[in-house]
Order: C-alpha cells, then sequence, then structure tokens
C-alpha cells in the first residue's frame, strides 16, 4: 500500500463541504416533509372503507417504490425536461414521491394498529370524522410507528445523495468534485461517509429520543 | 454394570448470580424404577431433571448416568444426552419438519443411522403412540396430545436408556391428558427408567415406585409412593398434597 | 414505441447484465449476510464485534457513496485497478449483505430458546442446533424480508449506471442520447423495473408461502 494520505484537503476545501452538507441537509427536509404528507394522505386513504380510494393508494405505493429512485429523479429531470424545473426541485420531487410510497405503508399499518372502537368512540363523542382521525387516530398511529419512520428518515438521508446525479450540489457531489480538484479520492469519500454516518445517526437517535419523551409525557399525565 | 443406580445425583446445589435454585439435593434412580417429582412452583423440579442431562449446569455436588459424570470436563454431552430421551412441557417440536423428519432428525444425525433405517424405526414408532397416519404432517396441524405423543416417539427414537419428562401433560386440554399418560404408562410397565415431574398425582399414585417433593430447591421428601401419599413426613408435603388432591 | 422497438436488443441486453448484476450480488450479499448475522448472533468475541462495526458503518452511508468507495477510493487505496462492473457487484453484495445480516440475526433470535434446548437434549451438536433447527427456522421466517431486500437491490443496479456499467438505466440513457426521445425512454425504463420487481415480489410471496413456519 504506497498510498500516501493528504487529509488536509479536507480543510482546504471546506466550504465545498460545508455547502455540500447544508443541500443535503436542505434536501432531506423538504423530501422528509413531503414525503409524510403524502404518506399521511395516502396512508389514510390507504384505510379507508372505500375500495376505490383504497386502490388509488395501492396503485401509488406499488408504482412508486418498485421503480428506482435515480429514475424518479430522471423522470422530473429528463423526461418532463421542458418544464424546466430546477435540478433540486426534480430531487425533491423524485425523493418525496418514492420515500411516499413507504411512509404510506408505514401510516397505513399504524393506523391499522390502532383498534377501530378508538374511531368509532370519537366519532360517538360528537368529533367529525377529521377531528377524529387528528386527535384520536393519528397520535396513537405515530406512536407505534415512529421507529419505523425513524428508519425511513435514516434512508431517505442517504437516498438524497442520488441527486448529486442529476447535478444536485450536495454533499456527494462536492465529494466528487473535491476528488476531481485533488485526486485525493480516498479521503474526499472516507470523510463524506463518516459525514452521512454521523447526520444519520443524530436523526435517528432524536426522532427515538422523541419517542421516549412523549412516551413519559402520557405516564405522567396518566399519573397526574 | 452391577446394582449402581442408573441416575444418581449427590449433594447438587447450583446458584442463578446470587440466588439459590437447588440446596443440596440428594436422590437416585434405578435402573426400570419410575420417579414422580413434585412440588410448588419454582422449587427447582425443572432445573434439577435439566442438571440430569446437563442442559443446566450445577456448581456444587455430582450427578452420574450409568457411572459417568455430566458435570465432569471431558464428559461428551452429546452423547450423554442421545441416551437419555427428554420430553417437555410445551413438546417442543420442529415446526419446520415433518412429524417423521421430528422422529429421524437425531437419529441419523446422532446415532448416523441411514435414511430408511430411522424412518422405519420412526415409523414404528409413531404406530406404537397411535399416530401412524400422521407422518406427513406439520406439528402445527396436530393436536396438543398428538403432539406431545410425537415428542415421547421423537426422545424414544434414540433408544434412550432413562427418560426425563418435564410437565408433559400440564400445557394440555383434561380431555388430551389420558392419551399421554396411557403412553407413558406404558412405558413404565415395560421397565424404562423414568423421571417424571409432574402435578398428576393420580398417575404418580399408580405408576411411580418413588416420590421426591422438593421445596426451596430442596428435596424435602424422597420415599416409596405409598408412604407419600398416605403419611407425608413433612408439613409441607402434607400441604402440598392436601393442595393438589382437594383441588 | 417508435425509439424503443430499433434498439430493443441494446436495451434488452442491458436487462440481462442487470439481472446478471443483481442475481451474483443477491447470491454473493446473502451469503455474507448469514455469516455476519451469524457472527452477530453467536457474538464470537473479535469477530462479532468488527462485524457490528462493519454493518453500523455500511447501514449509516449511501449506497451510491458505498460503490464510490469500492470503485474510487479502495482502488486509490490498495494501487489497484478494477473495473465498473466488478465494482459494482463487490459493492452491491457488500452493501446488501450488511442490511441481510440484521435481518439474519433477528430472525436467529426469533427461535425460541427452550426449543434449542430440546434439540440438544436429543443429543445435537451445537453446531447440529444450528444447523438443522436454528437456520433452517430463521431461513424460512425472514423469507419476506429478504425478498423486500432483494427488490431493494435490483432497483439499486440502475445506480451502477453512474459509475459506467452499460446496464439497462445506462443503456436507456445511451439510447436517450441518440434517440431525444426522454418521455417515451424513462416510462419505459420505468415500466420495465416496476414488473421486474412485482415479479421478484411474488416469488417471494410464494416462496413464504410455502416455507410458512407455524407453530
Ligand atoms: N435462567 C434463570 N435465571 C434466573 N432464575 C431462574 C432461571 N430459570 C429459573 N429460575 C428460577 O429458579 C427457580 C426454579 O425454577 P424451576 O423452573 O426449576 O422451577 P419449577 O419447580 O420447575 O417450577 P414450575 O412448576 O413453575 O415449572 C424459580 O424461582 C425460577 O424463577
Ligand atoms: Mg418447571
Amino acid at each position: 500500500m504506497n498510498y500516501s494520505f493528504d487529509w488536509s484537503v479536507i480543510w482546504e476545501y471546506r466550504e465545498l463541504i460545508t455547502r455540500g452538507f447544508i443541500n443535503t441537509v436542505l434536501l432531506s427536509l423538504l423530501g422528509l416533509i413531503f414525503a409524510a404528507l403524502l404518506g399521511i394522505l395516502m396512508g389514510t386513504l390507504a384505510s379507508v372503507s372505500s375500495r376505490r380510494l383504497r386502490w388509488i393508494a395501492t396503485i401509488y405505493v406499488e408504482t412508486a417504490r418498485n421503480i428506482p429512485l435515480l429514475i424518479h429523479m430522471y423522470f422530473w429531470y429528463i423526461a418532463l425536461a421542458y418544464l424546466r424545473l430546477p435540478a433540486f426541485a426534480c430531487a425533491v420531487l423524485g425523493l418525496s414521491i418514492y420515500s411516499g410510497a413507504y411512509v404510506t405503508e408505514v401510516v397505513r399499518s399504524g393506523i391499522a394498529a390502532v383498534p377501530r372502537g378508538q374511531y368509532a368512540a370519537a366519532l360517538a363523542t360528537g368529533l367529525p370524522p377529521f377531528a377524529a382521525m387528528r386527535h384520536v387516530v393519528y397520535p396513537q398511529a405515530l406512536k407505534i410507528v415512529t421507529p419505523s419512520l425513524a428508519g425511513l428518515a435514516s434512508q431517505l438521508i442517504k437516498d438524497s445523495s442520488l441527486a448529486s446525479v442529476i447535478a444536485v450540489a450536495e454533499l456527494t457531489y462536492e465529494a466528487g468534485a473535491i476528488e476531481g480538484l485533488t485526486f485525493r479520492t480516498f479521503e474526499a469519500y472516507i470523510f463524506v461517509s463518516l459525514l452521512y454516518l454521523a447526520l444519520v445517526t443524530i436523526v435517528s437517535q432524536v426522532l427515538m429520543l422523541l419517542t421516549r419523551s412523549r412516551k413519559s409525557e402520557t405516564i405522567s399525565v396518566s399519573e397526574g | 454394570m452391577s446394582d449402581r443406580p442408573m441416575i444418581e445425583i449427590e449433594s447438587v446445589s447450583k446458584w442463578y448470580e446470587s440466588f439459590r435454585v437447588l440446596s443440596d439435593c440428594t436422590t437416585a434412580v434405578g435402573r426400570g424404577e419410575v420417579v414422580v417429582v413434585c412440588g410448588p412452583s419454582g422449587s427447582g423440579k425443572s432445573t434439577l431433571i435439566k442438571c440430569v442431562n446437563g442442559l443446566e449446569p450445577y456448581q456444587e455436588g455430582r450427578i452420574l448416568v450409568e457411572g459417568v459424570e455430566v458435570g465432569a470436563k471431558g464428559t461428551n454431552l452429546p452423547e450423554l444426552r442421545a441416551g437419555i430421551g427428554m420430553v417437555f412441557q410445551h413438546f417442543e417440536l420442529y415446526p419446520h419438519l415433518s412429524v417423521l423428519e421430528n422422529i429421524t432428525l437425531a437419529q441419523r444425525q446422532v446415532l448416523k443411522r441411514s435414511k430408511a433405517e430411522a424412518d422405519e424405526r420412526g415409523r414404528a414408532l409413531l404406530a406404537r403412540v397411535g399416530l401412524a397416519e400422521k407422518e406427513r404432517q406439520m406439528p402445527a396441524d396436530l393436536s396438543g396430545g398428538q403432539q406431545q405423543r410425537v415428542a415421547i416417539a421423537r426422545a424414544l427414537a434414540l433408544d434412550p436408556k432413562a427418560m426425563l419428562f418435564d410437565e408433559p401433560t400440564s400445557a394440555l386440554d383434561p380431555e388430551m391428558i389420558h392419551e399421554v399418560l396411557a403412553v407413558m404408562s406404558e412405558l413404565a410397565a415395560e421397565g424404562m427408567t423414568m423421571m417424571v415431574v409432574t402435578h398428576e398425582m393420580g398417575f404418580a399414585r399408580r405408576v411411580a415406585n418413588r416420590v421426591v417433593f422438593m421445596d426451596e430447591g430442596r428435596i424435602v421428601e424422597d420415599v416409596e409412593t405409598e408412604a407419600f401419599f398416605t403419611a407425608p413426613e413433612s408439613e409441607r408435603g402434607r400441604d402440598f398434597l392436601s393442595k393438589i388432591l382437594n383441588h | 414505441m417508435d425509439v424503443i422497438l430499433p434498439n430493443l436488443g441494446f436495451l434488452l441486453s442491458g436487462l440481462a447484465t442487470t439481472a446478471v448484476l443483481a442475481l451474483i450480488s443477491i447470491v454473493a450479499g446473502t451469503v455474507l449476510g448469514i455469516v455476519l448475522g451469524t457472527l452477530r448472533y453467536t457474538s464470537v468475541p473479535v469477530l462479532g464485534q468488527a462485524a457490528a462495526i462493519y454493518i453500523e458503518f455500511t447501514r449509516g452511508i449511501p449506497l451510491l457513496v458505498f460503490l464510490f468507495l469500492f470503485y474510487f477510493a479502495l482502488p486509490a487505496l490498495g494501487g489497484y485497478k478494477v473495473s465498473a462492473y466488478v465494482a459494482a457487484a463487490q459493492g452491491f453484495s457488500f452493501f446488501i449483505g450488511a442490511y441481510l445480516a440484521e435481518d439474519f440475526r433477528s430472525g436467529l433470535r426469533s427461535v425460541r430458546p427452550q426449543l434449542k434446548q430440546a434439540a440438544r437434549a436429543s443429543g445435537l451438536t451445537e453446531t447440529q442446533v444450528f444447523r438443522h433447527i436454528v437456520l433452517p427456522i430463521a431461513l424460512r421466517r425472514i423469507i419476506p424480508t429478504l425478498f423486500n431486500q432483494y427488490v431493494r437491490l435490483f432497483k439499486f443496479t440502475s445506480v451502477a449506471s453512474v459509475i459506467g456499467v452499460s446496464e439497462l438505466t445506462g443503456r436507456a440513457m445511451l439510447v436517450n442520447a441518440r434517440e431525444f426521445a426522454p418521455i417515451a425512454i424513462i416510462v419505459t425504463l420505468a415500466l420495465t423495473y416496476l414488473v421486474c420487481c412485482l415479479a421478484l415480489s411474488s416469488i417471494g410471496r410464494a416462496l413464504s408461502h410455502r416455507f410458512t413456519v407455524r407453530t
């Protein structure tokens, strides 16, 4: 092994890395928000009694998650190039529609895990259907599925690296840029790997912590 | 070979961390003898019989099976266990194997019998426990009583010198208890050496030669069956008997 | 269709490359997953911890970065050259292996200790208990998870085009560069993946139905 390490390039190109990191965070955050909205909407559709509405959700899930994320991005960026959407927007669209399918499945299973009597009881107290879902079903479902959602969030952060392929200047893209400028291949990719590792670990730990504090909240409420 | 007992348990003690599960237990099971072990829940019955085939280690004392010390360093435990059949409360049939495969697995892997030989022995044993037509079924398709009879056949397939039973009927519905006890009584009548943890006092009285009564990890009584049922020596034994018989 | 039909042979051979790449990675990744999962399950002293670190690292980084490690970084470090195809096969196998390891471990852990005890009681050695009882039960139980991962891997293979492997996606983009019919080409591409993934899932469902362990 004759490779001589030179980690100074990381410091030298810290601005590129910082920019890439910020873009990765932004991209993930937007992707996460839209995926969550889409997932809650479709997951709810998948839980209603109307067969036709359930079909919409099923078709969405099966199509969106069985097509590679890269192709999702190409669809917005290349197939619909005439729309002239910025690459960043294409990446967000691709990420949210793709991950939204996974969120849908999680939301559906979460709702299914809440006893049906809960919804009926909420309606019986005079809550309208939307309020019954909002105040009774969703909070309970959320608690059940938080570990799965934390997993999906980490997955989405990692998946966001594919945006580099359509030239979004996020972390992976900048690693490639530094490599091109310095030929410090190993340093660039290992450093970026560690950044992803840190980001993913922190996000999933924080999400798990949130559930735990929520649990203790309910306990103290029931005690008080 | 002489008159040495098949199983000798000498001053055995066992701890889980600082909790003493077995305290200075001594008893023996002679060739062809049937010993019933009873006692309240948590008294260490399961632990004691699992020490006999080395499924649980013990820290003090000795257990000898045909003169071989179970806890000694050099003891070949798989070989020793193959010579002692064991039947569990929850059957523990292998869920991914058919009834016949359950019975042939150890014959082939441990005794290195050929498939034909193992199948033949398996079928004979299934017929013996009254389940000849079930060989292709999966365990989950059988009733609890049938599963337990398969488990007994599985243990017998290795031609054991002795059999250990750990509450073989306590997970069964009442109407199935009888079919399992019938198989066990038959085994006893044929001269099998048996150590049986059970709360079936009717079975104990009819079949057992001796009763070992345990409480809090100690062997409190170790007497002839009739003596135990007519005049238990200890206060605890009397208590236990009156509770279980009037139940 | 006007752009697809003339290029059908070219695209189909890309699909074949994709399928072979996926198959190699599935087999190698599964073997790696079993080995790593077993090391974790048995908590073999040093190797178990090494496996844990490898698994955590791999699961924490993006597939694309992982591929770059195998295509650029490791060859630079070790002073060797590797073709894009080989790097992709290595990358996918090692990547999916880390995920499968965790699935195998939880499958192995799902086997009740009492069942293992019963197997031991009949004279089976620890190795035989693992080989004949624990592993087969675990394998059957995780078939659905396994096939979810295989479908994921199949989709991942499209990323190989980024390092220049001429598989389905790579070839489709070449056809697009020549013909410039992005909608037709990308929609066809998407549908092809969709059909393949659905087929793979249904194989998984059939197998898991065939091999369910009922208790
Ligand atoms: N792995 C273990 N770790 C710690 N304590 C244990 C363990 N296994 C059993 N014990 C304890 O040892 C004691 C004896 O257990 P054992 O299973 O032998 O009782 P038992 O007489 O068979 O009771 P039961 O009638 O309920 O089956 C119990 O108090 C039990 O809680
Ligand atoms: Mg017990």
